[in-house]
């Protein structure tokens, strides 16, 4: 074979094709930057911290395993999948979060979630929403309670290190996020009075919403260079708004606007970053689709019914469960076949 | 110019086409030497028909067709054969450049199994890449109804610029020789399927084309795209027709020829020349005076790039045919042969060898430049785990190994080596299965015939005892009772079983007279026999009571 390489053999104007793993990984990490950078604007040096915690405890996990499992180590640390999973871990955790918390997230996303599926490429579940699922439910009440924006003080990047929790913020309501503010509101409350009561503290929603698009610019970037396709975040985004709608219309009083789920909480995140992950994600285009679509769909049950104010970990982890069946049904029909989905072998016309 | 139709996928790699098709097509240096390989074209080697020492001309036959598919090898150059070897013929040259031509046919006169006998008796194969013999291709319309017949001109390889070249300097016997095959197959319309990144070849075949022309032939230009030269590909982008899996476009009515072919034909059937010389391309950043030549079959690879300046300390490799599907030459002291459209001598930069391979994150840039549709990475999992059912089943067979997949994949897997692989090895079990069934089918015979045999012995063993017993008349000692129903329903089976066979041959032997019956003709044996056993049991018993009666 002397087939033409993707790396070595591109002319200056015909360089149309993605360009190798390794660059992709780096891609995404920086991309994740103007999210990162915004997020530490609002909510301080935490984010950071905990971005370089998590990518540290990913690098160092990844190179135990793979020594235990007697893989070439750096040929694997050079992909920097495992980088990517701290830094994507990190920016989901609430700012300055202990350090154990971080390496116990880490623990489930590495070794757990990927290493022991085989490394990269073999992980059913996307690692970073693994780690980030067992949080979840391990701490649930620290995981939804955020440093209400520009109140990152000095003590708490000490509690990141000395690891306690920040016992005094538990039973307040000012560190909630307003996906949790907003689901919590009691069914006493219309959804109109909820506003009008200026429960958060100010300026959560609009650093939220900055949040939400600076992910967004940092998702059109990988767009535009072919890091990711389209299929996805569209399919995802289409169908949360679309179900969000619906119900909105329905009952305005009691259901929170399209809008305000589609700027609150993680959906642009996952959207553009978590659901995205090729290797926990459907193969097939038209597969892609029904991943996205169902990802958006799930979060808006779990948001709306659910126990939990964010979803989109849950409902990622739920559609990475569906890969398999999405990808048996989703096979497109090659040229020159009858049937599109898999025919039995002896069956070929 | 009209709008054309789209298969899924393909990709945009570098053309790299200016390296050679800014020189004229010129005639190579009479080689001094030639070899000739007896395989230069699908189906069975030909036979060689000259000893060591005849004296040939050029266009002598050396090596004759032998069996159904395969195809005659003539004398590139005038001179001796100097060796005559299982798998080639070597001829030293005398430099005369003798000819031996056939009479000259006149086409439009000419019977249509003169015009075959004729590509037959000079050899005539796909000059695009397959070499199927092109008798074998024109004899299609005895089984299918062809309606168009396609040029194939694509040429959506980089570097190749061979059929570019033929048609800037043939287009009007290209389109006599398309001419030719129209007729020989019955087709109404005859279309050009061309990239647009030829521009010099399109000018010649509008030239070409507003010549009168007796019947219809339409040029379509479609914008370049690799694999849009796919033969099935290119059907999908002219006529939007899909080729069935399995199938060939005859089955669509569609037949597809190279220019390359079709300039051979004419040359064949308007003066009588056999396929002796071919248009090579000579590429690459390794050579000082790439371009296309005229080459004699047989010439050495290295002699070819040597006069066309080989930079031997910058070579890297020699590829034969185009960068995507060619194979490199593990030796350049190897012949041109039918199937050489293409040499490029590279350097290290020019085709890196791939970077090392990293696990696949299916990604799925594979599946969307796959031209047919499938799902690349699912195969190569399915390849690696060697899965042969699943592998059937997301239809490895339909692959037809453009490389388009290994090419964008991130993680440079190659995608095509390990589906090469995979598909050798299924053919491989497909053909020990026929094996080991064919040798069942030998077993039941030998058990068939054995008990056709015991039961004549029984029934000879039967006559004498009668014979004995009639005059003694004593009764049969061991009267046994017999079965007879059950014999009789055995006799019937039987007889349904070689009525099976015998339609199985019938039916096998009309849909594919190509195919070997011997396996076939072997299950009737078997059914045969088994009925001459079945008819000689049912007869003994009948035999018996009535002797038991007449006692």
């Amino acid at each position: 074979m002397s087939m033409m390489h993707a790396s070595g053999v591109k002319d200056a104007n015909t360089a149309t094709s993605v360009p190798p793993t390794a660059s992709l990984m780096r891609w995404v990490i920086a991309a994740t930057l103007p999210g990162i950078a915004t997020m530490s604007y609002f909510f301080g040096l935490g984010v950071i911290s905990n971005v370089l915690l998590a990518a540290a405890f990913g690098i160092a996990l990844e190179a135990t395993v793979l020594r235990l499992r007697k893989r070439p180590i750096r040929v694997a640390l050079n992909d920097s999948s495992a980088l990517l999973t701290g830094v994507l871990l990190g920016a989901s955790l609430p700012p300055a979060s202990p350090w154990w918390i971080i390496g116990v997230g880490m623990i489930a996303a590495i070794v757990v979630a990927k290493q022991l599926y085989g490394g990269l490429g073999h992980n059913p579940f996307n690692p970073a929403m693994v780690g980030y699922a067992l949080l979840l439910v391990s701490f649930p009440t620290y995981m939804t309670l955020w440093a209400p924006p520009q109140e990152l003080l000095p003590t708490g990047l000490w509690a990141q290190i000395s690891g306690t929790l920040p016992t005094a913020q538990l039973d307040s309501l000012s560190g909630a996020t307003p996906l949790d503010a907003f689901k919590h509101k009691g069914e006493a409350f219309l959804a109109s009075e909820f506003w009008a009561a200026n429960p958060l503290p100010d300026g959560t929603l609009s650093a939220w919403r900055w949040v939400a698009l600076a992910w967004l610019a940092g998702g059109v970037v990988l767009l535009a260079k072919r890091i990711i396709s389209w299929h996805i975040p569209v399919a995802m985004l289409g169908s949360l708004l679309l179900l969000a709608t619906l119900f909105y219309l329905s009952d305005p009083s009691h259901f929170a606007s399209p809008l305000f789920h589609l700027l609150t909480g993680a959906t642009l995140f996952g959207a553009f970053f978590i659901a995205t992950d090729p290797v926990s994600a459907a193969t097939s285009q038209r597969g892609k689709l029904l991943y996205g679509a169902g990802i958006g769909a799930l979060i808006i049950i779990i948001r709306t019914f659910g126990g939990y104010p964010d979803a989109v970990a849950f409902a990622v982890l739920l559609m990475n469960l569906c890969v398999p069946l999405l990808d048996l049904y989703s096979v497109p029909r090659p040229t020159g076949q009858q049937k599109a989905s898999p025919g039995k072998p002896g069956e070929q016309p | 110019m009209s709008s054309a139709f789209d298969f899924p996928g393909g990709i945009y790699p570098p053309e790299r086409k200016q390296r050679s098709n800014q020189s004229g097509l010129i005639e190579a240096p009479l080689p001094r030497r030639v070899t000739l390989p007896l395989q230069q074209h699908s189906g069975q080697a030909a036979t060689p028909c000259v000893a060591h020492g005849d004296a040939v001309k050029v266009g002598s036959v050396v090596a004759k067709r032998e069996g159904m598919i395969s195809s005659n090898l003539h004398a590139s150059i005038s001179g001796t054969v100097s060796e005559v070897s299982a798998t080639q013929i070597s001829i030293d040259g005398d430099g005369q450049d003798n000819w031996e031509r056939l009479p000259s046919l006149d086409w439009q006169r000419a019977e249509p199994s003169s015009l075959l006998e004729r590509l037959n008796e000079s050899g005539i194969v796909g000059l695009g890449g397959a070499g199927f013999p092109t008798h074998i291709k024109a004899r299609v319309v005895e089984r299918h109804a062809i309606n168009t017949l396609v040029i194939n001109a694509a040429e959506c390889e980089p570097y190749i610029t061979a059929d570019d070249l033929t048609l800037r300097n043939h287009a009007n016997e290209v389109l006599e020789g398309a001419q030719i095959v129209a007729k020989l197959c019955g087709a109404q319309h005859i279309i050009i399927g061309i990239e647009d990144n030829k521009p010099d070849a399109i000018k010649a075949l509008k030239h070409a084309l507003s010549n009168c022309q007796p019947i219809n032939i339409e040029l379509k230009v479609i914008p370049t795209r690799y694999p849009s030269g796919g033969e099935r590909q290119l059907i999908k982008r002219l006529l939007n027709l899909d080729v069935p899996t399995g199938g060939l476009p005859a089955d669509v009515g569609v037949l597809c020829h190279n220019p390359g072919t079709l300039l051979a034909i004419l040359n064949a059937v308007r003066d009588g020349q056999p396929l002796v010389s071919r248009v090579v391309t000579l590429t690459g950043e390794a050579i000082t005076q790439p371009g296309n030549r005229w080459v004699r079959l047989g010439t050495s690879v290295r002699e070819l790039l040597e006069q066309a300046g080989l930079n031997t300390p910058e070579l890297h490799q020699v590829i034969q045919g185009g960068p995507m599907m060619g194979t490199p030459l593990l030796t350049l002291d190897t012949p041109v042969t039918k199937l050489t459209n293409c040499l490029i001598a590279a350097t290290l930069e020019e085709l890196p060898p791939p970077p090392a391979e990293s696990p696949c994150i299916r990604c799925g840039e594979c599946e969307s430049v796959c031209p047919v549709a499938l799902l690349p990475q699912q195969l190569h999992w399915y390849a690696r785990a060697q899965d042969d059912t699943k592998l059937e089943r997301y239809h490895l067979f339909d692959c037809i190994e453009c490389g388009a997949c290994s090419y964008v994949c991130p993680s440079h897997i190659p995608l095509v080596v390990d589906y090469r692989e995979a598909k050798s090895r299924l053919r491989l079990q497909r053909i020990e299965a026929v094996k080991a069934e064919h040798a069942k089918h030998r077993f039941e015979f030998r058990q068939a015939r054995l008990a056709r045999e015991e039961a004549e012995k029984q029934a000879r063993k039967q006559a004498r005892q009668a014979q004995q017993r009639r005059p003694s008349n004593t009764p049969a000692a061991s009267s046994e009772k017999v079965d007879l129903r059950g014999l009789r329903i055995a006799h019937a089976a039987a007889k349904a079983s070689v009525k099976k066979a015998e339609k199985n041959l019938a039916r096998v032997a009309q849909e594919d007279p190509k195919q070997s019956l011997d396996d076939l003709e072997m299950q009737l044996a078997t059914a045969q026999e088994n009925l001459k056993a079945a008819e000689l049991q049912l007869a003994q018993a009948r035999e018996q009571p009535s002797s038991e009666e007449s006692s």
